[in-house]
């Protein structure tokens, strides 16, 4: 068990034309579930990859604990068969050759483990994902759901400093997922083995990671816990993509009268709440980004001052609650209602819960307020 | 492909015209065939024929009597040679293969410094004619003290075979998915390991087939084989060659002898074939 520390990596496919990863620098605890978030292509595998000693970054260095494991320009390289990871890759990257206990107990036989410590691991994790009546099959006769559960129970029953997982449960069905997700969790925290989980399912981040290090383009756009993240996203891309369903999003002036601060819309004026006044101010005949997601809008009286007015375009049960669509002025916005009401249509109006509000400059869509 | 649909073939007409060209279609690759075993057949035919026989009769005749005196005296002229043929061809064919696979394992599956380059100069050497380097070749050889010996015509095809071998094995292994070699990897393996307990266990058939394919060339090879070899070191090819001008032409002792030379491959390849089929038809490995 260690820290993974990244400092100021670097890296690049073709050496050093184009770089896919730039100055990467992270911290990840001891014993922590850290999740790598991003839209497909932004570089988390070929970070993961980096960690795990499969590629030598071009720049930067890669601590275990103090242990300094990757250091290009040190000279210094340990090798992945010496750094003690268990690791479930996206395309599972089963042994073909070797039956389902083969390819599990693969690894702790090179270990040299004892016999019936390896067969007891395998048995117990087997169990614990499903998979013991398939034990004696081939990885070809195996679904893709099956195949991906034996290569995580591949990585599960070794005992490794870090734990790494690459869109571990791409291919499991909703519910399998569900179980899976949460049995994984609840294993790593009894082992406490720190744990790098790549994913771009922004809900599988939410609900797993202790530390989610949001990514794109290859560079760390925001870190923090997931409601740092949610609560509180640097910039537009930070809160567009985290939360289901999507953050809503207005181009408005602000406008000052009198005393006070407003964000002004062709179709509604909402006064900017007195906290934020602040930051707001500088922006002043501006035009920012206001962000409010569907869960921070409150549904008041038909035509109440400071409310986002418009007619109902579809309703979406989702069992405890209601999404609603509103077309506000042309643009659609989302709305999630978990009251009393059950059916809606006309004009509603719904105010914005002010201390949820998410301003972002327009120009360098960073975020305004604190 | 898999999913096999039970359908019974439709009885279609076929136009009239379209008939006659299938009967010509089947006419016209009989007679190749004909034309292609013919040789065959008289080989055959010939060499269960006594001396005699052999002389006054038409070499497509079947045999008055079948007589394996041609077999038994044939044998036991070409007996050293046929020895010492296999222990060339095992040799070569096992030490090219080899080196061959080992070397392809590098290649396709690590990186490093002018691997490209060392890929290009090895597939020039297989296009390297043979004729070309004889005489300086000869001359290695010779001062290497391994003229006229099986080690030496062992050393030959094993260098000489390595080429076209890395090439064959580099195509089988690039199909191996890299997240498979990088999982061993992680899974505490060494290179060697990885090439022992995971390359090889998925890619017997490439195997298989690039070993029949360099004991076929081996065994049937006969410029080395004449210029390196001598009479202590003469493989069958030679040997056979050299039973033509003996006293006096016969021809059932010289068709008897090609059919021993002969059947190690065939055998090799009636056993080994439906393995060749998949080998040459594809990706050696279907991994997950
Ligand atoms: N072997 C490679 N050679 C060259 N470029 C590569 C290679 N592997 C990845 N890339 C490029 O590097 C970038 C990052 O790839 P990476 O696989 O890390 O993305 P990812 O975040 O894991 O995406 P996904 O969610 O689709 O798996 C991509 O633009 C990709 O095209
Ligand atoms: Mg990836």
């Amino acid at each position: 068990m260690a820290s993974i520390t990244i400092k100021d990596m670097s890296v690049s496919y073709n050496k050093g034309k184009t770089y896919v990863i730039e100055d990467m620098s992270l911290k990840v605890n001891e014993g922590e579930f850290c999740v790598f978030l991003g839209p497909s292509g932004c570089g988390k595998t070929t970070a993961m990859h980096c960690i795990a000693g499969l590629l030598k970054p071009q720049k930067g260095e890669i601590y275990f604990g103090d242990k300094i494991v990757t250091a290009p320009l040190k000279g210094i390289f340990e090798q992945p068969q010496e750094r003690n990871i268990a690791m479930v890759f996206q395309e599972y990257a089963l042994y073909p050759n070797m039956t389902v206990r083969k390819n599990m107990s693969f690894a702790l036989e090179t270990k040299k483990a004892p016999k019936e410590e390896i067969n007891r691991r395998v048995d117990e994790m087997a169990k614990m994902l499903s998979i013991e009546p398939l034990l004696d099959r081939k990885p070809a006769e195996l679904s893709g759901g099956q195949r991906q559960r034996v290569a995580l129970g591949r990585a599960m029953v070794r005992n490794p400093n870090v734990f790494m997982l690459d869109e571990p449960l791409g291919n499991l069905d909703a519910k399998l997922r569900e179980q899976v997700r949460y049995e994984l969790k609840k294993i790593q925290r009894k082992l406490g083995v720190t744990t790098v989980y790549v994913t771009h399912d922004q809900t599988e981040a939410m609900t797993m990671a202790d530390h989610i290090v949001l990514m794109n383009n290859g560079r760390i756009v925001q870190e923090g816990t997931p409601s740092d993240l949610y609560d509180h996203p640097c910039n537009l891309f930070a809160a567009v993509f985290l939360g289901t369903p999507k953050i809503n999003t207005f181009d408005c002036k602000v406008q000052k009268k009198g005393e006070d601060y407003f964000l002004v819309h062709p179709s509604f004026i909402l006064p900017v709440p007195e906290e934020m006044e602040e930051s707001v101010k500088l922006f002043e005949g501006k035009t920012v980004i206001f962000g409010i997601r569907p869960s921070d809008l409150i549904l008041v009286e038909e035509g109440s001052e400071g409310c986002i007015s418009g007619t109902v375009d579809g309703v979406e049960p989702l069992g405890e609650a209601f999404l609603v669509y509103l077309n506000v002025g042309g643009q659609v916005i989302v709305f999630k209602y978990s009251g009393d009401k059950t059916s809606f249509s006309g004009q509603l109006s719904l105010r914005p819960n002010a201390s949820k509000f998410h301003i972002f400059d327009k120009e360098t869509e960073n975020r305004i307020n604190d | 492909m898999s999913t096999a649909v039970n359908v019974k073939p439709v009885k279609e007409k076929v136009p009239v015209h379209l008939r006659v060209l299938r009967v010509v279609y089947y006419l016209i690759m009989i007679c190749t065939v004909l034309l292609y075993l013919l040789p065959f057949w008289g080989t055959v035919t010939t060499s269960f024929k006594t001396a005699e026989e052999a002389l006054t009769t038409n070499p497509l005749s079947f045999p008055e009597e079948i007589s394996f005196d041609a077999y038994v005296d044939s044998f036991e002229e070409l007996k050293e040679s046929l020895i010492t043929s296999v222990i060339i061809t095992v040799g070569g064919a096992l030490g090219s293969v080899a080196l061959g696979s080992v070397c392809a394992y590098g290649l396709s599956k690590y990186r490093f410094k002018f691997d490209g380059l060392f890929f290009l100069l090895l597939s020039a050497a297989i296009y390297l004619p043979y004729q070309a380097i004889l005489v300086p070749l000869l001359k290695t050889i010779s001062n290497l003290g391994l003229y006229d010996t099986r080690r030496g015509l062992i050393l030959i095809h094993i260098v000489y075979g390595m080429p076209m071998c890395t090439s064959m094995f580099r195509g089988f292994y690039s199909d191996i998915p890299d997240a498979l070699i990088k999982q061993a990897m992680i899974d505490g393996n060494g290179p060697w390991q990885i090439y022992r307990k995971i390359v090889l266990p998925n890619t017997t058939i490439a195997t298989v087939t690039v070993l029949v394919f360099q004991f076929t060339s081996v065994w049937n090879e006969m410029l080395f084989a004449l210029t390196m070899g001598g009479f202590d070191c003469m493989p069958a090819t030679i040997a056979l060659n050299q039973m033509v001008g003996a006293l006096s032409a016969e021809f059932n002792m010289q068709m008897a002898g090609s059919i021993w030379l002969t059947l190690p491959v065939l055998l090799l390849y009636m056993f080994l074939g439906k393995y060749l089929i998949r080998g040459y038809m594809a990706g050696a490995v279907t991994a997950s």
